[in-house]
């Protein structure tokens, strides 16, 4: 019996060791990390937070310049940046339990994320601080918000706009860019250029273009929140879908192919729209930079999205995508990471990061800023951000299935794999029972 | 130890002995460390995906009891086909031409010529190099314009295909980088080629046995063991393609543009399965697609070991 009982001895401390070695690392390394003040000390141990953004290179180093401007200003408050563009860590680190303080996301990522419970909602603080909500583009607002809780505040937006080659449109006796959906369907079938027995040598639009930016040209939507229904049956919709199909097929799959084989890079001076390859290409702010940087000297102009000639009130439709900040679940100072993330999005901090990167800023307010000025491009594109007919896409839970599968369905119709009606019904049938 | 096992015959009527429990024991305790990581991390995650299959489960929120509704949805969908689909091919048209690529290299790093360790270095280099790095480097090769595969067809005077961007050759594009990677098979073809006694050649050579006919009825035979493992080993592992079709098709997740390549054409089960799991953050219904993998796999593996009896010799019988 004194045998065995030592054996269980030396399992029960073996398990012990175990236990203790798992659970003995967390309080070890969230005290080091919090540094939780004993009491009101006056001479209080600075508060560290961790900010994860997707920024990389140049961009993550203008970040750090404002992170650092935070940390001389604040030495209450330690901020240390992270560059990691992997998202899908930001949620493991949430569901573990051990989140970063601060982090960066895309626009489309926080209503999927918020609702479910992986970002705090900041209502009580804008409601405290009197954040004014209302300076903010709401198109690119709403990607955060739903049912009234705002889960991230929006820093960057994107917007696409028509770029066109002047040297082509001139030599295609084309004056000035197409301001209607007929119109850019005429341009398309001037401007593209076929040699040798059909073989296509430019193209006026490549034909694939996103179906989202003229689905708005055409008055599209793709929720109905009234009625809890997806709509990508909804005749605008059907109408962009038709419009790049019809262009498709004006060429067919097998050419296209051929064709884009031949395409340079996109961040390179071969991008095809620098080279003469595109005529005409519907493209963000951040364009006009490459431009400058791979092309100087490309004459080209920035024009509005062409609209549906038979709905004027649709004039300059666009499709907005966002860069927020948001306060991940189960921080362990919340007030902390709140007052860092709303002195980035005050402002004068939005303006510097913004212009660094090249990015649209979301408050109305800074459209003037003279800090644009010498960004290339930013005169046309700062004036299109407060079109009203700027959307972007509805924030749900499911809107991530929602692109993926439009995504997808739009590429089948284009192919020819699908109907155009077949393939939208299909869509509505994946959607529509994840609507709650 | 010697006690026990030499005690163990005449105490067995009654049961173990208390010196036989103590090291039962003991050997247990000795054992636990594995024991524990085994239940931890293989038998725990194990069955808790079986419960999570028949859950609704977003990560943040207790899993929601569903029932087979996660199996359900997952039969009326159609990227499930279209993964299957794509997978398939991968396993059936891939994995024996990869197999078959090894066993021809490694027949030929079998002579005996000058510097065949430097040969044999070469062709197992390819399966040093990471699966990211190595699908990166392959953008390069297969680009259409400037790549090295595309000169060579040209200058051969062959069409030369837009290989990553045409859904018709975006599969037939990482049959090719599996072809490079068949070193790696070959190693292991080689070293049971020499394990293929001389003599049954020599006896067949007198005989008057072509090299076909020695082939055929002595290397293939002598070496069947090791195709039957190379077979099940690639089977599984086109089952679990990732990597490529993530790196090739422009894994840009999240930001609207689905995952899988033109036209779906690259959407395998593995990369359909992370798409459901961590994009649209449907653990449950990613739960229940691997049970349906795990099968798929199992009843793979099964048939190929069935059928495998009327091919395989082993040496001893």
């Amino acid at each position: 019996m004194k045998r065995k009982g030592s054996i269980w001895g030396l399992v029960f401390v073996l398990l012990l060791a175990i236990l203790s070695g798992c659970g003995g690392k967390k309080p070890a390394g969230s005290g080091s990390e919090s540094g939780e003040p004993a009491g009101g000390d006056a001479k209080k141990e600075p508060v560290e937070l961790s900010f994860w953004y997707g920024w990389t290179g140049t961009e993550a180093a203008a970040l750090e310049k404002l992170i650092q401007k935070w940390n001389d200003i604040r030495p209450d408050i330690r901020v240390k940046g992270l560059s990691q563009s992997d998202y899908q860590k930001q949620l493991t680190a949430i569901t573990g339990g051990n989140p970063p303080d601060i982090a960066s996301n895309f626009g489309q990522d926080v209503v999927p994320w918020g609702e479910r419970g992986a970002m705090m909602p900041l209502d009580d603080y804008i409601k405290k601080d009197n954040v004014d909500l209302g300076d903010f583009v709401p198109a690119a607002l709403s990607s955060s918000q739903s049912d009234g809780k705002t889960y991230a505040l929006p820093i960057a937006m994107h917007v696409s706009m028509l770029f066109y080659n002047k040297e082509l449109l001139e030599k295609a006796g084309l004056n000035g860019p197409p301001e209607t959906m007929g119109q850019l369907k005429e341009y398309i079938a001037k401007l593209s250029v076929k040699e040798n027995g059909g073989k296509l040598q430019r193209l006026g639009l490549w034909p694939g273009v996103d179906a989202f930016t003229f689905s708005y040209a055409y008055g599209g939507s793709y929720y109905d929140a009234e009625n809890k229904q997806v709509t990508p049956d909804n005749a605008g919709v059907k109408a962009a879908v038709e419009f790049g199909k019809g262009i498709w097929d004006q060429f067919g799959s097998k050419e296209l192919d051929r064709f884009a084989s031949g395409l340079g890079q996109y961040m390179s001076p071969q991008n095809p729209f620098f080279t003469g390859k595109y005529a005409m290409t519907i493209d963000g702010e951040w364009l006009p930079t490459f431009i400058k940087q791979y092309a100087p000297n490309l004459q080209y102009g920035i024009a509005p999205i062409p609209y549906d000639e038979n709905n004027p009130s649709l004039k300059h439709p666009g499709n907005v995508t966002t860069s927020v900040f948001y306060i991940p679940k189960g921080v362990k100072h919340p007030d902390e990471s709140w007052k860092f993330l709303k002195w980035l999005t005050e402002p004068e901090q939005m303006a510097e990061f913004t212009a660094a990167i090249g990015n649209l800023p979301t408050r109305t307010s800074l459209q003037q800023h003279e800090i644009y000025k010498d960004v290339p491009g930013f005169q046309e594109f700062l004036q299109y951000s407060s079109s009203p007919n700027l959307h972007s896409f509805p924030a749900t839970s499911f809107s991530a299935e929602y692109m993926t599968e439009f995504t997808t369905q739009y590429n089948a119709i284009l192919r020819g794999e699908v109907g155009v009606d077949e393939g939208l019904k299909r869509v509505k049938d994946k959607i529509q029972p994840l609507v709650k | 130890m010697i006690d026990s096992i030499s005690g163990k015959t005449p105490s067995r009527k009654k049961g173990w002995t208390r010196r036989e429990w103590r090291y039962f024991w003991l050997g247990l305790v000795f054992a636990s460390p594995w024991i524990i990581g085994f239940l931890i991390f293989t038998v725990y995650p194990f069955f808790s995906s079986l419960y999570f299959s028949l859950t609704e489960y977003d990560l943040f929120n207790p899993p929601r009891w569903v029932g087979i509704d996660n199996y359900k949805a997952i039969m009326e969908d159609r990227s499930f086909y279209k993964s299957i689909t794509n997978t398939l091919f991968m396993a059936f048209i891939s994995v024996p031409i990869t197999l078959f690529s090894s066993l021809l290299i490694a027949m030929l790093l079998n002579f005996k010529v000058r510097g065949i360790n430097y040969y044999r270095t070469m062709f197992y280099l390819p399966a040093v190099i990471p699966g990211v790095a190595s699908a990166l480097l392959w953008t390069w090769m297969l680009n259409p314009d400037f790549g090295l595969v595309n000169m060579f067809l040209r200058w051969v005077g062959l069409p030369d295909p837009a290989w990553l961007l045409d859904p018709r050759f975006t599969k037939p594009s990482l049959v090719l980088m599996g072809l490079w990677g068949s070193g790696a098979g070959a190693l292991i073809f080689l070293a049971a080629l020499q394990g293929v006694p001389q003599t049954y050649y020599e006896a067949a050579q007198v005989d008057g046995a072509n090299w076909w006919h020695r082939f055929w009825k002595i290397t293939v035979p002598a070496l069947s063991p090791i195709i039957l493992f190379q077979l099940i080993m690639g089977l599984i592992g086109a089952f679990q393609i990732f990597t490529e079709s993530y790196i090739l098709a422009g894994g840009k997740a999240g930001s609207g543009s689905s995952l899988g390549g033109p036209g779906q054409s690259l959407l395998f089960y593995a990369v359909n399965l992370y798409q459901e799991a961590f994009i649209h953050l449907k653990m449950g219904y990613a739960s229940a697609l691997a049970w349906i993998l795990f099968i798929i796999v199992m009843l793979i593996t099964l048939l190929v070991l069935k059928t495998s009896k009327r091919w395989v010799y082993y040496g001893g019988e």
